[in-house]
């Protein structure tokens, strides 16, 4: 994936085959990172992005078009959020989320255009997977810089570095982090070059017409300067001590690293120490990864400490298998993040669990949760295998007594009455029940928490329909440590209640009342000016009717 | 794969809680319609659409609230077959050469409050008349080519006599021009209106008022929409 083809003896293969010009929206959504939306349910869900646009060029927070969960930074001030332990293997473009979209026929592509209905400026990186031998790997087509721009919609047209592959599916990467709301993308459209009989199709995918594109040259890896094994014959680079050598190498990414392991026997004896690999961030290297890489890792470092696998080996079930066999081994583990295999309920040093979007079960859940005495962070957003919640709140209260974070978002079968429960978990700072109690009535269960949670700094209760001033009132008489209030689609919360939390939650920095009815813009506006130091989030629709589309 | 239609009637009890009673049906009917373009449905079942609708509706950030009465129909070319589904007393009604072939059965808990899909505000749900989607009568029947079907809410129906409708439709008899339909679907939606506020004219609802033992005359001044459409094989 390394070589650049696009150098001045660069021929686009269109030029001299002929080839159909074709567009076309997308056919099918293979994967993806992020979702708002329950696995059966539409709005917001990645599947809006199949077909033609729904929505552009209206502007804002619509359910017919594909959103994303995260937004700017808020979710990494969290208390349970991993900072980087590798810097070195640091993502320049800062990728947070992926998802991967088919298109119905094969194309050499040219053009891609993304229609951003939502805080637009996200897409990073445009990855291509080829089906054209020798290499049937991903290919990176575009990359740049999380953008800034104004609240429009538009259509995002990059310049993709022009390759001569075919390909049907790809991959977009997404920052969200510099944005100030949710993102939102109505549709992908990919125009490209399709063979024109079968015969080129074939002669494409076996590799057959590649011999037009001159072979990129093997580029020099190492200075002369540093190493020159010809001329001196000595290396002045093994004079330092073993331990310098191996300090030097632990500030290496990976792709160095394993340079310098072909360098010679010295210094591939030095660069496979391993002391360099007890840390293991693989998610940049997503689309390197598979069993063999990750079973070299794994035979490497029995000092493994930190690993993250994030991204990696999602299209095969090998990889996930063998993940599993590995985690029977391993009991160490504190930190597991969107993973859950049944070989987990061995496991007993944890500290942080996040099983976003798993099929974990009651059963299984509690096995870990009263395992794992240590726990302080539980993230089971959007498990909806989860049938008994109120029944694993209570096992959290009797035996996980540090838990400082919760996370339920989009679960469904929490109650009021489980919810209770919570105000005996004086520790906690962070507790999003988003969506989890949306039509029913939540009676005084706030108002416990609020006696019980004093220490609350994050607190999510969007859609929780049957909340009203009175019923939230006692935590903002309590809470006096929240910074972050998310009142999302609560319509019976008035403006008397919101201007309370501005004035009376001295730390508060983010409140969300998107879709709270009776709330006015203008008033909005005001308190936005008035208390420039919190962010009033507030959605927006600015539907333009088209009457072409 | 021709397109289904539908209507949804908005129960105007919720004016009083402070709720527009046109949003509910909006976004049932709304949401049909993207199920349809995602692809999210099938063919030969349109209760099924309407109940992932129904169902959907909770997932929207903004709390939609309200009820309403449903009817959709969908024609499959294929086996030449009317597919519909009907929660209360929305309705459609098939004409082919002069005769109504097939018609949508009322459904009313009892006298003018008919069945419907809601969706109440927290802690309302005891008080509320809420039927399962599954409760919507589902029907399938041969149509042919020429077929005139009538989709309209009770509006047309409690204030347009049959015989006045059954003359209307005749009209557009394997009608193929989209103004011509339109016409007739205009005059359709003006004598209704017109005669719900006659409060001399003894309509259909006051037929059935009085077989209910409620003494009223007139017309019954209620939300009007109507779609046709003829069948082209």
């Amino acid at each position: 994936m390394e070589s650049n083809e696009e150098g001045d003896d660069f021929v686009p293969i269109e030029k001299f085959l002929k080839m159909d010009h074709l567009e076309q929206y997308v056919y099918r959504v293979l994967d993806y990172t992020s979702r708002y939306n329950n696995s059966n349910s539409y709005y917001y869900a990645p599947i809006n992005l199949v077909g033609k646009y729904a929505k552009y060029p209206s502007y804002g927070d619509f359910p017919e078009a594909y959103f994303l969960r995260s937004y700017g930074n808020w979710w990494k001030k969290s208390e349970g959020y991993q900072l980087d332990y590798r810097p070195q293997d640091f993502d320049p473009s800062g990728a947070e989320d992926y998802i991967t979209l088919e298109f119905e026929s094969a194309v050499v592509p040219r053009d891609i255009f993304i229609y951003e209905i939502y805080n637009p400026g996200s897409v990073v990186r445009i990855w291509g997977k080829s089906l054209c031998a020798p290499k049937c790997s991903w290919v990176l087509l575009w990359e740049g810089p999380p953008q800034i721009y104004p609240h429009k919609s538009r259509i995002f047209h990059p310049q993709m570095r022009k390759v001569n592959c075919l390909l049907n599916t790809i991959r977009l990467e997404f920052n969200q982090s510099h944005l100030q709301y949710h993102c939102s993308i109505d549709a992908v459209l990919l125009a490209g070059y399709q063979p024109s009989t079968n015969l080129q199709y074939n002669m494409m995918v076996k590799g057959l017409v590649d011999s037009f594109q001159k072979k990129p040259e093997v580029r020099k890896i190492m200075s002369d300067h540093i190493f020159d094994a010809d001329s001196g014959g000595r290396d002045l680079f093994l004079n330092l001590p073993y331990e310098v050598i191996i300090h030097i190498f632990q500030y290496l990414d990976l792709k160095s690293l394993s340079r310098c392991a072909q360098v010679n026997k010295m210094w591939n004896e030095a660069s496979v120490d391993p002391v360099l690999y007890q840390n293991l961030s693989l998610k940049p290297y997503w689309y390197l990864v598979n069993c063999n890489t990750l079973e070299y890792f794994m035979n490497k470092s029995k000092t493994l400490k930190k690993l993250d696998l994030s991204w990696c080996g999602n299209d095969s079930i090998e990889f996930k298998e063998f993940v599993a066999v590995f985690l029977r081994k391993d009991l160490r583990l504190k930190y597991i993040n969107q993973w859950f295999q049944p070989s987990m309920s061995n496991l007993n040093k944890l500290v942080s669990l996040d099983l976003t979007s798993t099929d974990i079960q009651d059963n299984d859940l509690m096995t870990i949760l009263k395992a794992n005495k240590n726990l302080k962070h539980i993230i089971i957003d959007l498990c909806e295998n989860l049938v008994r919640l109120d029944q694993i709140v209570e096992v959290v209260e009797k035996y996980n007594k540090n838990l400082t974070t919760w996370s339920s978002w989009k679960t469904s079968s929490l109650t009021a009455e489980g919810a209770k429960h919570f105000a005996n978990c004086p520790h906690l700072k962070e507790l999003d029940l988003g969506w989890c109690l949306i039509n029913t009535d939540p009676g005084n269960c706030l108002e416990r928490i609020a006696s019980g949670c004093r220490q609350l700094k994050r607190l999510i209760l969007s859609e929780w329909r049957g909340l009203n001033d009175y019923l939230l009132m006692p935590v903002i008489m309590a809470c006096k440590e929240l910074t972050q209030l998310d009142l999302l689609g609560i319509k019976n919360i008035s403006s008397d209640l919101c201007e309370m939390a501005l004035l009376m939650l001295p730390k508060l920095r983010l409140l969300d009342i998107s879709f709270c009815e009776f709330v006015r813009q203008e008033e909005v506006e005001i308190w936005r000016q008035r208390y420039p130091h919190i962010t009033i989030q507030r959605s927006c629709q600015y539907v333009v009717n088209d009457y072409l589309n | 794969m021709q397109p289904p239609r539908g209507v949804a009637d908005g129960v105007g009890g919720w004016r009083a809680y402070g709720i527009d009673p046109g949003e509910f049906s909006f976004h049932l009917m709304r949401t049909c319609e993207r199920l349809v373009k995602l692809g999210r449905f099938t063919p030969t079942n349109p209760s099924d659409l309407l109940a992932k609708s129904y169902y959907e509706l909770l997932h929207h950030k903004k709390a939609v609230l309200g009820s309403s009465t449903a009817c959709v129909v969908l024609l499959n070319k294929e086996n030449c077959t009317l597919y519909t589904a009907n929660i209360g007393d929305s309705g459609f009604m098939v004409v082919r050469r002069g005769r109504v072939v097939r018609r949508s059965e009322e459904q009313q808990h009892y006298f003018n409050t008919p069945f419907q899909l809601s969706l109440p505000p927290p802690g309302y749900q005891q008080d509320v008349l809420s039927d399962r989607p599954d409760a919507a009568i589902a029907d399938n029947f041969p149509v042919e080519d020429g077929d005139v079907i009538l989709v309209a809410t009770d509006g047309v129906f409690d204030n347009l006599p049959h015989s006045l409708i059954v003359n209307e439709l005749v009209k557009v008899q394997g009608e193929r021009c989209a103004s011509r339909l339109q016409m007739v679907a205009n005059s359709l939606a003006w004598m209704a209106r017109n005669l719900s506020f006659d409060e001399t004219f003894i309509s259909p609802f006051a037929e059935s008022a009085f077989a209910n033992g409620i003494n009223t005359i007139g017309g019954k001044p209620d939300d009007i929409t109507v779609i046709l459409a003829t069948v082209a094989i």
